[in-house]
């Protein structure tokens, strides 16, 4: 019960502060570049990777597995790749 | 005469030039449809403990953690992580997972095989060594946590876009995690054991996450997972009913912050496992007849974890530095013979010598009572100085 109450004492500022970071900004996933989705997406978990860390083909078979991991669409799995493609 | 010769003596040597040049001309680069690589990680270091009055120093050897990826076409993918790592002077391979996923379609992937579950976030995304911030996992959380790392079976996973919002989903069906009726090892009477290859029953697990990203920018991340079935084994007339219900509920905020000249990185994972209550029993040294005994089976294990890095700083030094700090609990069943509760701190300082290769200065502090190797009520307090390097690849 302590355990909850105390959650409850950080987590709700917390919260309240998050939401309103996080809403300053919004578009859809189709209005943005391969850039911003690399950006957004990949730091949700790890560093973002430099392009060059990878040639073209091996972008393609990365990119099918952090599709599959980190749960993404085919738009944004094919922008991200394209974007590390093209600045490689 | 003489220009027309000439004329056409250019000519036959122009033409032969470019059949020349175009035979000379490479054929453009086409991948094959089908691609293999290794990636995986790998860490290394030294650890400080002082454990009650006890001082432990060791280096620690090279984990190394081959994960294999075989794609073909732009639908099918292959991965395989094997773990090699030193475990009392001898080499421990875990097979971590192997399994086959399809693309369904735009949203939705199948597969199947022996895969890490999403159960919460820590297991499938943050544990490996150059993703996770610290030199450990929080307690609870791991190959003996009180939660799942793996399954065997098959999942339904995706993404659904809701405007400028986004749902993860995962489904997925097990063979499940198996009672100890502590027949065999009776201070593990209770626990859950959930590297189970082989199904103990024929009842199949089921569990699925479900996970919101409100905003468009993937910055604030709230999940809650549900992994549950019988875990008794088949033919055994008193444990064969007993169920577990596991929860997890998670969190994540990531986002470079202007105002705090970085990037701040919080995150956390609450688990809750409920197993039906069961009579058990215990066999005491020079005893001749084992007493039975019961506890109501519920643990939880939890934690919560900051991180900051000064991306923003004009210093090329400075900004490849990372403030990690974390808690976490543990609390299993009073009454169990791996009764525990226990709790941690741990702070840190990382520097980030590429996107994939950190070095690791932690400081631990963690209080702990019971477990495995200590009867109730027995309380110890370690701690621990961890310079670690980790690297992905």
């Amino acid at each position: 019960m302590k355990n909850i109450k105390t959650i409850f004492v950080f987590a709700l500022p917390l919260a309240v502060g998050l939401f309103l970071a996080g809403s300053c900004v919004s578009a859809k996933v189709a209005m943005k570049t391969g850039a911003q989705l690399w950006g957004e997406n990949c730091i949700r978990c790890h560093n973002t990777p430099s392009p060059t860390a990878y040639n073209n083909t091996d972008w393609e078979t990365i990119g099918l597995h952090m599709r599959v991991r980190a749960n993404l669409t085919t738009e944004e799995t094919k922008k991200v790749i394209e974007f590390l493609q093209s600045a490689n | 005469m003489k220009t027309r010769f000439l004329l056409l003596t250019a000519m036959v040597f122009s033409v032969t030039i470019g059949f020349a040049q175009e035979a000379a001309t490479p054929e453009p680069y086409k991948p094959s449809k089908t691609q293999f690589m290794i990636r995986g990680y790998a860490h290394a270091g030294f650890e400080y403990k002082k454990v009650g009055d006890e001082v432990e120093t060791t280096y620690v050897g090279s984990s190394f953690a081959p994960i294999f990826l075989f794609k073909h076409g732009d639908r099918l993918l292959f991965e395989a992580e094997l773990t090699f790592s030193f475990e009392e002077n001898q080499v421990e391979i875990d097979f971590e997972y192997a399994n086959l996923s399809y693309v369904l379609n735009d949203y939705m992937i199948i597969r199947g095989g022996k895969f890490l579950l999403p159960f919460g976030t820590f297991i499938e995304r943050l544990h490996p060594a150059w993703v996770n911030k610290f030199t450990s996992m929080p307690l609870g959380f791991g190959h003996d946590g009180i939660a799942p790392a793996s399954g065997v079976g098959i999942e339904l996973r995706g993404a659904l876009p809701i405007g400028s919002a986004k749902l993860l989903y995962n489904i997925y069906s097990t063979n499940g995690p198996r009672l100890n009726n502590g027949l065999d090892e009776q201070e593990e009477a209770g626990l859950l054991h959930f590297n189970n290859i082989e199904d103990n029953n024929n009842n199949k697990a089921f569990g699925g996450r479900l996970g919101l990203l409100p905003f468009s920018n993937s910055a604030l991340e709230i999940g809650a997972s549900y992994y549950g079935g019988t875990v008794g084994d088949r033919n055994d007339s008193i444990y064969q009913d007993v169920r577990a219900r596991l929860y997890a509920f998670d969190f994540s905020f990531v986002r470079q912050i202007s105002a705090l000249g970085g990037i701040i990185d919080i995150k956390g994972q609450y688990n809750i496992s409920n197993v039906d209550d069961a009579t058990y029993f215990e066999l005491e040294e020079g005893d001749t007849i084992a007493s039975a005994y019961s506890f109501e089976n519920k643990s939880n294990a939890y934690f919560a974890q900051l991180a900051y890095r000064p991306t923003m700083a004009s210093n090329d030094v400075i900004k490849n530095f990372e403030l990690v700090g974390r808690y976490s609990v543990i609390a299993t069943p009073e009454g169990a013979l791996w009764e525990q509760q226990g709790t941690q701190w741990t702070v840190g300082l990382n520097y980030w010598l590429s996107w994939r290769t950190v070095f690791k200065l932690n400081y631990q502090h963690t209080l702990s009572e019971g477990g495995h190797d200590l009867p109730p009520g027995t309380e110890i307090t370690t701690n621990g100085l961890f310079v670690h390097w980790a690297m992905g690849f």
